[in-house]
């Protein structure tokens, strides 16, 4: 009990990055479903690198030009920048037919992954943050980080259940969207626009591993086990959500890296589905 | 003479501006049955999606005299069967440009997809998960979400791919029945000319490697030159209990 009770009393301490990892998970959770039935799992891989990228870009900028004091908002608005670009363009590159789309996306992984590596070399103050870029700690999140994570996911809630048949039919079937005379250019750039605009805000938070991780994990397990659309989206919102919060928690009980934490918590979701569909 | 829904006159169609094909001219006025017919990647898509704009064409002229309520067939193993969506579902799909952006289906609506569907045969399908249709069924889905648009230009892509002979049977005995003594017009496109030469009213034949392309009734292009020209051998076309069948002569 004191273990608990002492939990409860930092909630000073825990009360935003708990709220924010809520707020990413079920974020993530749901733009998941997008991402694995469209199979673009990679995309969101390239694009959290791009995210991490732009976070690295601007710390160097703050480096060189000698700025002391960090300012988080300007990081995460070039953040924002590179992961909104990669988006719209991979997004392109994938309905193109000069070259096939994963290999923009292959390309902009590894190209983005190395660029990261090269710039946290020349980092010399902000070296410490990469870490926590990366592969995530939620220990600490400015009231700032979370007023812009909650913005934009209400954002992307207003725009999917707004247009949430259309973004269905252009995944789903594109070819016979377009004959129908649907711009798939619009909206699959208005569902890219989304994951482009989740993803560094939900880094920031998370860090780039577990976005990926939470891209992909709730919604395979809600596909796993929902008959339904409808019901994949409710389930893999819940799930990243639950293990998004759940393994904060863990993490702060346990002393674990937290990141990790949620993922690895995230993939316990997956069992109850894959026994299921064993058994079928 | 009616009015075209739709035509290409002297079209140059491709991608990336280059053209696959030219001098491409094919008018649909309401109650055609057009078949385009070649080898695979002959261009034949290629021709269907300029025709629809989907694809805009290189030179030449498409022309859309008004609105035109279109449906539309895809290829079935273009349509990916892992989403969970029930049959249902799958059909409404055909009416959202009619509901437009930011607003959702109503009764009348699913209305429209509960006849769609019971005009392919498979009303009482309706709560079934798409992928766990036979193919058959998924190509009779994929014609009532087309239906359900409540179209004047049905365009089908390959709807008889990968079918055994009786599905396939099964398939053009709907479009039959769809298009009989009705005022809608039907493009389909097949690289089996058996599939449509029993039902087709005109037979495109396209050739991008001959450069070839040729519109005209059914019997005249079910000539032995004309199917020379396509298949560059001697053909022979038999007809048997009232059904045409199309046999290529081995090469001399």
């Amino acid at each position: 009990m004191s273990a608990w009770n002492d939990f409860l009393a930092a909630r000073e301490i825990w009360r935003e990055p708990l709220l924010a990892s809520l707020v990413a998970g079920a974020l993530c959770g749901f733009l998941g479903v997008y991402v694995v039935l469209r199979r673009t799992v990679f995309v969101s891989a390239a694009l959290t690198q791009l995210s991490t990228l732009g976070l690295i870009a601007a710390l160097i900028l703050e480096e060189s030009l000698g700025v002391e004091v960090e300012h988080t908002g300007v990081q995460l608005a070039v953040a924002l920048a590179f992961s909104v670009a990669g988006a719209l363009a991979l997004g392109m590159a994938l309905q193109g037919r000069k070259l096939p789309g994963e290999a923009g996306v292959g390309m902009s992984y590894v190209l983005a992954g190395a660029l990261v590596v090269l710039g946290a070399n020349r980092l010399v103050h902000a070296a410490h943050d990469l870490n926590a870029m990366v592969f995530g700690n939620a220990v600490a999140v400015p009231v700032a980080d979370l007023v812009a994570l909650t913005t934009v996911a209400l954002v992307c809630a207003v725009v999917h259940l707004l247009f949430a048949k259309e973004l269905v039919f252009v995944s789903f079937d594109a070819e016979t969207a377009a004959a129908l005379g649907f711009d798939t250019r619009l909206w699959n750039g208005l569902l890219f626009l989304t994951l482009g605009l989740a993803i560094p805000v939900a880094a920031r938070t998370m860090g780039a591993l577990p976005v990926f991780a939470f891209l992909t994990i709730p919604a395979a397990a809600a596909l796993l086990l929902a008959r339904r659309l409808r019901a994949a989206f409710v389930i893999a919102t819940l799930i990243g959500l639950v293990a998004a919060t759940g393994g904060y928690v863990l993490s702060w009980f346990w002393q674990l890296p937290t990141g990790p934490t949620m993922v690895v918590l995230a993939g316990v979701f997956v069992i109850p589905g894959a026994l299921l569909r064993a058994r079928q | 003479m009616t009015a075209p829904l739709v035509a290409l006159e002297r079209a140059a169609v491709g991608y990336g501006g280059q053209p696959l094909l030219r001098d491409v001219s094919l008018a649909v006025v309401p109650g055609d049955f057009v078949a385009i017919v070649g080898p695979n990647g002959g261009g034949k898509t290629t021709i269907l999606r300029a025709l629809l704009g989907v694809l805009p064409v290189i030179a030449g002229h498409r022309l859309q005299p008004g609105p035109l309520r279109i449906g539309y067939v895809p290829q079935r193993d273009h349509v990916d069967a892992y989403w969970p969506l029930t049959v249902a579902e799958v059909a409404l799909m055909g009416r959202y440009r009619r509901v437009g952006p930011a607003r959702r289906p109503g009764p009348a609506d699913r209305e429209a997809v509960a006849a769609a569907l019971a005009r392919v045969g498979i009303g009482d399908l309706s709560p079934r998960a798409f992928r766990t249709l036979s193919g058959g069924q998924r190509q009779r889905t994929l014609i009532a979400r087309a239906l359900a648009a409540d179209p004047e230009l049905l365009a089908l892509d390959e709807p008889t791919n990968g079918m055994d002979p009786a599905a396939e049977l099964d398939a053009m005995d709907v479009l039959r029945s769809l298009h009989r003594g009705g005022r809608l017009a039907i493009v389909m496109v097949s690289h089996r000319i058996e599939a449509v030469a029993n039902y087709a009213s005109t037979l495109a034949f396209v050739d991008k490697d001959k450069s070839l392309f040729r519109i005209g009734p059914l019997g005249e292009m079910l000539s032995p030159s004309a199917l020379g020209e396509l298949y560059g051998r001697a053909v022979t076309v038999r007809e048997e209990n009232g059904r045409r069948f199309v046999y290529p002569e081995p090469a001399p």
